[in-house]
């Protein structure tokens, strides 16, 4: 059994392991940042450290929405790199039983370019999981924004303020 | 806590110590290399290497770092008798023992990142036991009896009990003691490491062994030290020097006895002092009243110190609220003028304590130099000059690998041949000179300077496919094209691509400093450097532009003027999307000005009017034009590390007192990224 946060986006319900998550924090908007990706909405200071802020909607190329209450962002590290994500809303934390996961469908690994790498039944939900390493890791850390924005057709080079 | 955590903070404070010793044990070989090429002996060189040696052996030891013992015992032994022997070393005694500390070096770098030391090979030992062959360790006396408990004995080294043996044959005495680190202990200056030190003082140490123990009260961490040691000295004296409470904790575990007295004929070691103890006093003595800190814990304190800037702007911001309310602040604002004042005096104190000497930057070049002469066959001079100045440590870190960089550069590929140079009516010997001095109270001036080749404009031009540049700094920013550092242009153009791009991010981008080249073909090249001397916290300006606040470095503006609509000179725009520039005159001259809003894609309802902001940019002026200026004050400059959220003119963010992060820009880089025809802001989305 392992610890789970789970959030929601779009109507979906996620989970990502708790010991990759540093803390959760409700969300007021960030700092642009400009030739930032379109998927960063920009910088906020989270425990005295300057950290992107990743929205996971434009990331999954769903519709953006307006900032609200229920807005949440999850502070995450992976391979020394910390990262918020922010996240439709966040209200739980799961015991999920490992050997459970199941491998998800290629439908939704495809429509999620491989973010999702398995999902997780439980009652009559459907959770699924996100593969961190592969959500915060495809660039390489030598990348350039620059670069980063030749490889994402969909970004802006330099973001427009919302 | 458990007995291995416990161990890991020694650890730190070992690999700490172990660096200081092996940057001693490279600069006294080379002293004693630069002696013997001179035909002279350095005796006293010999005796500090062997000192670091001695102390690097008897510290990894009680880490249980094996591979650095194995080593370091070696050369230790070798350099003993050298200096008993009146201190020469043979050429290949002094390669053999540089692989030896360089070997030493791999092993603690592996440790610091986390990783284990690798055993040293086997032909590194046989090399370093062939030369200490004449000193062959005397095989332990069978008679010795250590009345140790076995589990103690089997982690003691031959060579441990073999000066045991030796040291009660010259009828020392040996002990055990044994040390438990505790918080009350520590609080009363009682750690390992003092206990180590004060007990070298009137003991000499065999061996430091952590074991595991059960937690109580006497070893609240679970850990004790063994110490085993030889000493002519009473117990009286041992318990006093170590500070141990009760006789208790010393045991001893053999003295000579009269059967040993047919070992009288060896020869008594007498390392501990060399010179006798007098001299050990006053090299303790003058380590006293110094602390060696983590650079982590300084930054503790700045974070700190941050923390409190941050706060007093929110309260400032409260009191100028209550101001607008009609309220009488006048005392609370003379209290907060105090709070700035002290809070200054705070920052210039931790400040102080982050500097380190600039000498220590450059003490170890020389070993860089030498082993680069030797893998390119070439031959270099190198004069170092340093002064006194001092710059902060994290500054100093980031500014070693630059100069790694650009001294590798100098001797691979700019300094040529011997062969060739005295074909081009030069002397064989290429000189490299570094200097390094502060320039004002804020700037460090570094440069680098070859009397090789010269840097082929045309050549590098060919390259790059770009035109042949017309001046140094046209040439600098082909030099440091990120990809231009293909094997085949470092040998076809002098080799100056390699790693340039990387110089220059870490010069101008990472540390807001500056980058020259001046290059005269057949003559030589050199690279000059202005970097601050602190960074983290600055005195800024705080302005506003499209509705976004942002703040700039003052030590970067030259100066903010008034923007007069009417006096615009319009530059035609090219339809590429890139900004408008605008001229503005100035005392007379024209004055290329940018808006900054027009770069960033911001919204501004202003157009043309507002302050602009003038930099300089390799001596000349740029403005920038923005909505308006908000003030100036201090600001906590924390970096923006994700590479998603680095971006060109933005050096990293702040905490104005909202909570919010605001951007810290560097102008100068990013009339840099924008005139050095970077296409990345120029096209459009």
């Amino acid at each position: 059994m392992k610890l789970h946060v789970v959030f929601s986006l779009a109507g979906a319900e996620y989970a990502l392991p708790f010991d990759s998550v540093l803390q959760m924090e409700t969300y007021t908007g960030a700092t642009l940042v400009p030739g930032a990706p379109a998927f960063v909405d920009g910088i906020v200071t989270v425990r005295g450290l300057v950290v992107p802020v990743l929205d996971l909607r434009t990331r999954f190329g769903l519709p953006r929405i307006e900032l609200n209450l229920d807005a949440r962002i999850i502070v995450s590290q992976c391979a020394g790199r910390v990262v918020a994500l922010r996240v439709d809303s966040a209200r739980e934390v799961l015991k999920l039983d490992v050997d459970k996961h199941q491998p998800a469908p290629s439908i939704v690994s495809e429509r999620s370019s491989g973010f999702v790498h398995a999902v997780h039944p439980l009652g009559n939900r459907l959770l699924l999981l996100i593969d961190l390493p592969k959500l915060l890791g495809e660039n390489s850390h030598d990348l350039q924004p620059s670069h980063l924005l030749e490889a994402d057709g969909s970004a802006a080079l330099l973001q427009l303020p919302s | 806590m458990t007995g291995p955590a416990d161990l890991k903070e020694f650890v730190a404070a070992y690999l700490v110590e172990a660096e200081e010793h092996l940057t001693v044990a490279n600069t006294q070989l080379l002293a004693i290399e630069s002696a013997q090429r001179s035909g002279d002996t350095n005796p006293r060189a010999v005796r500090e290497t062997f000192r670091s040696l001695h102390t690097i052996k008897g510290l990894s030891a009680m880490v249980g770092i094996e591979p650095v013992v194995a080593i370091a015992h070696r050369m230790e032994n070798f350099l003993r008798d050298s200096d008993r022997s009146g201190g020469a070393l043979p050429q290949p005694a002094i390669d053999a023992l540089l692989r030896g500390v360089h070997a030493i070096e791999q092993r603690i770098a592996a440790l610091s990142r986390g990783e284990s030391a690798a055993a040293p090979s086997d032909e590194l030992l046989a090399t370093l036991d062939s030369l200490g062959l004449a000193a062959a360790p005397v095989a332990p006396t069978a008679s010795a009896v250590l009345d140790l408990d076995p589990t103690i004995l089997a982690k003691l080294a031959p060579f441990e009990v073999d000066q045991l043996v030796r040291g009660i044959a010259a009828g020392r005495r040996a002990l055990r003691a044994e040390f438990s680190p505790s918080p009350e202990r520590a609080a009363q200056g009682l750690t390992i490491n003092s206990v180590r030190e004060r007990l070298a003082e009137v003991a000499e140490l065999v061996r430091v062994l952590p074991r595991a123990v059960p937690v109580s009260p006497a070893a609240p961490g679970g850990l004790c030290f063994v110490l085993i040691l030889l000493t002519n000295s009473s117990d009286e004296m041992i318990t006093e020097a170590v500070g141990l409470d009760g006789s208790s904790s010393l045991h001893c575990i053999a003295r000579d006895q009269p059967e040993h007295s047919a070992g009288a004929e060896l020869t008594p070691i007498n390392e501990a002092g060399l010179d006798g103890a007098e001299d050990r006093m006053i090299d303790t003595h003058s380590r006293r009243g110094v602390v060696r800190v983590d650079v982590s814990r300084l930054d503790d304190a700045m974070e700190g110190l941050s923390a409190l800037i941050v706060t007093r702007f929110r309260l400032a911001r409260s009191i100028a609220s209550l101001t607008e309310r009609g309220v009488n602040t006048r005392e609370l604002s003379e209290i907060m003028n105090d709070n700035a004042r002290q809070l200054r005096d705070l920052r210039a104190a931790i400040v102080r304590v982050r500097m380190v000497p600039v000498a220590e930057l450059l003490e170890r070049i020389p070993l860089l130099v030498r082993g680069l002469q030797r893998s390119t066959n070439r031959s270099v001079r190198l004069e170092l000059e340093s002064g006194s100045a001092e710059l902060d440590k994290s500054v100093s870190e980031r500014l070693f690998p630059v100069l790694v960089h650009l001294v590798r550069n100098a001797v691979d590929h700019a300094i040529e041949t011997p062969d060739e140079r005295r074909r081009r009516n030069k002397p064989e010997e290429g000189l490299l000179r570094i200097t390094c001095g502060a320039r004002s109270n804020t700037r460090l001036e570094l440069t680098v300077s070859d009397d090789g080749r010269g840097i082929d404009r045309a050549a590098v031009a060919k390259k790059a496919a770009r035109a042949v540049p017309n001046d140094d700094a046209a040439l600098l920013d082909l030099l440091c094209i990120p990809g231009l550092s293909t094997r085949e242009i470092v040998t076809t153009t002098s080799g100056r691509g390699m790693g340039m791009e990387i110089v220059k991010r870490t010069i101008v981008d990472q540390l807001g400093g500056e980058l020259e080249v001046h290059t005269e073909l057949g003559q030589g090249t050199t690279f000059t450097l202005r970097v601050p001397l602190t960074i983290s916290i600055v005195d800024a300006f705080s302005f506003e532009c499209g509705e976004q606040r942002f703040v700039v470095p003052v030590a970067m503006v030259d100066e903010i003027v008034e923007v007069d609509p009417s006096a615009l000179v319009h530059v035609p725009a090219n339809d590429d999307g890139s900004p408008a520039v605008d001229i503005i005159s100035r005392r007379g001259v024209a004055v290329p000005m940018i808006q900054l809003a027009q770069v960033f894609r911001l919204k501004t309802k202003r157009n043309r009017a507002g302050k602009a902001i003038v930099v300089r940019r390799a001596g000349s002026p740029v403005a920038f034009a923005v909505d308006r200026m908000l003030g100036q004050q201090e600001v906590v400059i924390r970096p923006i590390n994700d590479f998603l959220v680095r971006a060109p003119g933005v050096s990293g963010a702040t905490d104005l007192g909202d909570g919010r992060p605001t951007l810290v820009l560097d102008l100068v880089a990013l009339s840099a990224s924008l005139s050095a025809g970077s296409q990345m802001l120029a096209r459009t989305r």
